[in-house]
């Protein structure tokens, strides 16, 4: 029962929006809903770390893993809320552009990524994946504009190509199950396949094509290269709340959708295979995002590449195994989806006061936005991998996973490219910083919320980078324990 | 006996030709809703034609009063291999299928040099547009009955449909689909119908065939249409009897035929009004777009004989 | 045995080549109209290979699939594209990168290496030769229109076919997944093809046309 409540609340929720008129009164209502959203999450992850797995049904089923990931949507989706209540002030144009709709889509897309992450069916997993880029769509191309709406289109297209690709691969998966004597009605059960996980490994090539697809399918939604195309267009052109969460937590989902594959695909035909794949994917995405990080000339499009590059390290932490990669990947994809919230929220307030998103033509705003410039400066350290912030110690985490594993090509990639994306974020942000402000801004107005998720978000990074919270260590592990 | 039947055949398909001229152009004005001229009509046009005085222009050759002899025998030799009421043909199998597809190429050839021999501008004109489709038009047209000979495991015409006949009519297989769709994109290009060529058109900027005769009169101009109705008739007994060919008589018994017979008139009924139906239904593509169309036709047929790798015999 | 069940036989056994002149069709189409007549045909004889399977294997379920398929792709999808062809008043052209020749060559290749592929790893799934090798042409056939087509409907068709391809694979490896992942499955793809055709509206609003190929603003 406690279940449904995750996944009813939002649905409700933005139907109810949808009825209020008044933008205040719908922001005010999104806010509480929030609020309640995130109690039943935390109540959900609180049970499965105190009385284990929840299974609610054939569909639905929180274990570990779900309640991390979890945990870390909970956290994220308040800070965006609360973040966009303020941000909405300063709405666009366009035909759905009132709150509202906003906050519908909203509760609705946070709607589809709770189920992936609460799904015990790979079919329902599909489904609900699918569902989060049609609802998230529209939030792309929100603000209506040839920019929005080819970044939507494009959204959409690849990645509904992609995942029509990881249905391929959950179809082989399927026949490999049933073709190995499994009961058809249990055959996508997640569970049910961790079980019965040798036994298909008597048809290897079927299991290895399945996991082919499924990493070039979800791959696609993650952002690996070369599938990453509509990646930089969407998070560049969509509203800032809805970036950061395509960031933060939409990646998040699709990297928790592979990692319950690698578990089955690890368990049946052995983890060389898979994990190959992953760090093949893992390197790449590092090394090409990397290298286009120095030629970036629009704020958000440098931070979504610089998304598509941690992916490539969470994907290599989780392509190393072992105790230290396995942590270092999970921590990381809530690490950086909180910094990465961050860099947003300080991309978005430097947008309105500025007008503009050309990093060429923003200049001195360490005069004119101290406390955006402070946001800017503590995520771009925390984005890096610099000490005393978080991303340091998962990054740390799996590099030293692969000096264990004696992978020195990859750790030379790995600490090149942290090398060159420090360079870039140095050389874009230090251009921004200094400098003579071209005018004084005229709307330097503060909003508090906007401030205060900025705040948040900072304290976090910095909170974590010092000494991880003893319950949030055991819920971690807990989760690498549900992988192995 | 057999002879006699053959011979019969061919006699059949020389002249039943005009007849099935007459009865396409009747059933494309019915079509569009005009009354048309009468079935019989081509026979009638024939003879006034053969009665006429024949006018050559001064400055040809004798390439120019050859040529439609040359034109009609090589046809009536095509006509002369492929079977009708029974799986055999008066040259059946003397040639191959390579033969036959170079009898009518013969034919085209001959009466494109007489076009040029003629020294009119749109005879130029024709000749060099129907270089143009006849050569595209050659490589479907054989790949397609490459395919079916790869099949059959024979090439001549009557013995591929013989292994026809001995099949059952309900397997359908992707290589004689595909066969059939390009063979029939052939025929119309190589018989000058829409959508390649408009044999009812008076412009002579858009013609192809018409405009090669534009030049013929009297006698010579009746072999030469006497030749092109052939050569439609032929082209549709090989198809009749290449993919449809059930019913044939299989002995030279009396019933035997008589009902092989009725029934090749059903099958070609049914092709007449097809043709008929695609001639009013289409529009003449322009020239440049033709050899798209030949295009699709010879990759529809290249892989139809790529599909006979696959086929199970 | 009956009628029915020999036609059932005839269908299974034969409905491949059907499609494969489907889609060499869909190569040389010049306008969105026959394409879209094209994919209509298609799912007719997919939904017809899906009710003659639930005939022979006798599995009541795959009925109700069947019925789906017809309802939604060969009525509900097609019908849409007409109404949206209608209001967007775009010129009907389907905008090819390459020509019909090329088309249909590419197209030719695509069957031969799909059968090239079967009879290379088609041993682990035992299944006929000819449907499998179908549904791959589809899913690459699809791939194919979506990157050579510059028209954004034209992308959409090529999704479909791909997906038809999808669902022909699952079907004939596995007569289907469960009744209510097929289910889930068609609602997601209809929701897509909604999302999509007002992401048309609105390009055509904002753009003025619908050539997805002039859609090169953001890049780098």
């Amino acid at each position: 029962m406690l279940l449904l409540l995750p996944l009813a609340i939002p649905v409700l929720g933005a139907g109810l929006i949808l009825l209020f008129h008044n933008p205040r009164a719908a922001t005010r209502l999104a806010l509480l809903l929030g609020g309640v959203e995130i109690a039943v999450l935390g109540t959900v992850v609180w049970q499965v770390h105190t009385h284990g797995e929840l299974q609610q049904g054939r569909y639905l089923r929180a274990d570990g893993l779900s309640a991390f990931f979890l945990m870390g949507i909970a956290i994220v989706s308040g800070l965006v809320l609360v973040y966009a209540s303020g941000y909405l002030r300063h709405t666009g144009e366009g035909r759905f552009s009132s709150p509202r709709w906003f906050y519908a889509l909203v509760f609705l897309f946070l709607f589809t990524m709770i189920s992936v992450c609460l799904s015990a069916n790979l079919g329902f997993l599909w489904i609900m994946m699918e569902g989060t880029t049609l609802a998230s769509a529209l939030l792309v191309g929100f603000y209506n504009t040839e920019g929005a709406v080819e970044a939507g289109w494009k959204y959409l297209i690849v990645c509904t190509v992609g995942i029509a690709f990881a249905l391929f691969g959950t179809i082989v998966l399927y026949l490999a199950a049933v073709k190995a004597g499994m009961n058809p009605a249990s055959a996508l059960d997640w569970v049910s396949l961790m079980n019965a996980a040798p036994r298909i490994a008597l048809d290897p090539h079927l299991v290895k094509l399945a996991f082919v697809f499924v990493i070039v399918g979800y791959g696609t939604k993650i952002g690996f290269v070369p599938m990453h195309s509509w990646l930089p267009d969407a998070h560049a052109e969509a509203p800032t709340p809805i970036s950061a969460l395509l960031s933060a937590v939409l990646l998040n989902c699709a990297m928790y959708a592979l990692m319950r594959y690698d578990a089955i695909v690890s368990r049946s035909v052995g983890p060389a295979f898979p994990h190959v794949l992953l760090l093949i994917f893992g390197v790449m995405s590092m090394v090409v995002a990397g290298l286009l990080i120095l030629v970036q000339r629009n704020l958000k499009r440098l931070m979504a590449y610089s998304s598509i590059e941690h992916m490539g390290i969470i994907a290599i932490g989780l392509g190393l195994g072992g105790p230290l990669g396995l942590f270092g990947a999970l921590l990381h994809t809530f690490n950086h989806s909180v910094a990465k919230s961050l860099l947003f929220f300080s991309a978005g307030n430097i947008r309105h006061n500025t007008g503009t998103l050309r990093m060429d033509e923003i200049q001195g705003i360490s005069r004119t936005l101290p406390q955006t410039t402070a946001a800017l400066i503590v995520g771009g350290l925390a984005i890096v991998g610099l000490p005393p912030f978080s991303l340091f110690i998962s990054e740390f985490a799996i590099l030293s996973e692969a000096f264990a594993q004696a992978r020195y090509l990859v750790v030379i990639l790995f600490l090149a490219m942290l090398s060159v994306v420090f360079g870039g974020f140095a050389f874009h942000f230090f251009r921004m910083l200094c400098g003579e402000p071209d005018r004084r801004p005229e709307n330097s107005k503060l909003i508090p919320s906007e401030y205060i998720a900025m705040g948040m978000a900072a304290l976090c990074v910095l909170f974590f980078g010092v000494r991880i919270p003893h319950v949030f260590g055991r819920l971690l592990q807990e989760a690498i324990a549900v992988l192995q | 006996m057999k002879i006699t039947l053959d011979i019969l055949q061919v006699l059949m398909l020389i002249l039943g030709a005009p007849l099935v001229h007459g009865i396409i152009a009747r059933l494309k004005a019915r079509l569009q809703r005009r009354r048309g001229a009468s079935i019989w009509r081509p026979y009638a046009e024939l003879f006034k034609l053969l009665r006429k005085e024949e006018l050559v222009p001064p400055t040809s050759s004798a390439v120019f009063r050859l040529a439609p002899i040359v034109l009609f025998g090589a046809t009536v030799c095509a006509a002369a291999f492929v079977p009708v009421v029974h799986a055999s043909a008066l040259l059946g199998s003397r040639g191959d299928f390579f033969l036959f597809v170079y009898m009518l190429v013969l034919g085209r050839f001959f009466l494109s040099l007489g076009a040029l021999d003629g020294g009119s501008a749109f005879g130029g004109m024709g000749a060099s547009r129907e270089a143009l489709v006849s050569s595209l038009a050659e490589a479907p047209f054989l790949l397609g009955l490459v395919a079916i000979a790869v099949l059959a495991t024979r090439a001549d015409i009557a013995g591929m449909v013989a292994w026809t006949l001995e099949q059952n009519i309900f397997n359908i297989s992707a290589v004689h689909i595909l066969a059939l769709t390009s063979l029939a994109m052939v025929i119309l290009a190589e018989t000058g119908r829409m959508p390649v060529d408009n044999p009812t058109t008076h412009l002579e900027l858009t013609m192809i065939h018409e405009g090669m005769v534009l030049e013929y009169s009297g006698r010579s101009l009746a072999l030469v249409e006497w030749a092109s109705a052939i050569k439609l008739h032929t082209m549709f007994a090989l198809l009749i009897a290449l993919f449809f060919p059930w019913g044939m008589a299989f002995s030279v018994s009396g019933w035997g035929v008589v009902v092989a017979l009725l029934l090749y008139c059903a099958k070609t009924a049914v092709l007449m009004i097809l043709l008929s139906v695609i001639e009013s239904a289409v529009a003449k593509l322009r020239m440049y777009l033709v050899p798209d169309f030949l295009g699709v036709a010879s990759a529809l047929s290249a892989l139809a004989v790529i599909f006979t790798m696959w086929v199970k015999r | 045995m009956g009628l029915v069940g020999i036609a059932t036989e005839k269908i299974l056994s034969s409905f491949s080549v059907f499609l494969f002149l489907t889609i060499l069709l869909l190569a040389v189409a010049r306008r969105i109209s026959s394409s879209v007549l094209l994919f209509g045909l298609q799912s007719a004889i997919i939904a017809a290979e899906v009710l003659a399977t639930a005939f022979q294997e006798k599995l009541p379920e795959i009925y109700i699939v069947g019925a789906l398929v017809f309802v939604i792709k060969v009525v509900a999808i097609p019908r849409a594209f007409f109404l949206l062809t209608k209001r967007l008043k775009t010129v009907r052209d389907v905008k090819a990168s390459t020509t019909p020749t090329q088309s249909v060559f590419i197209v030719a290749a695509i069957i031969y290496l799909s059968y090239a592929a079967v009879h290379s790893y088609g041993g682990a799934v035992h299944v006929p030769d000819d449907p499998l090798a179908a549904a791959i042409s589809l899913i690459l056939t699809g791939a194919f229109l979506m990157v050579s087509r510059k028209k954004a409907l034209m992308q959409m068709l090529g999704l479909l076919v791909l997906e038809n391809g999808i669902f022909l694979a699952a079907l004939i490896t596995t007569f289907g997944m469960p009744l209510v992942i097929e289910i889930g499955i068609f609602f997601d793809i209809l929701m897509g093809l909604l999302l999509m055709g007002i992401f048309t509206f609105r390009i055509s609003d904002t753009f003025e046309h619908l050539d997805v190929s002039k859609l090169r603003r953001l890049r780098g």
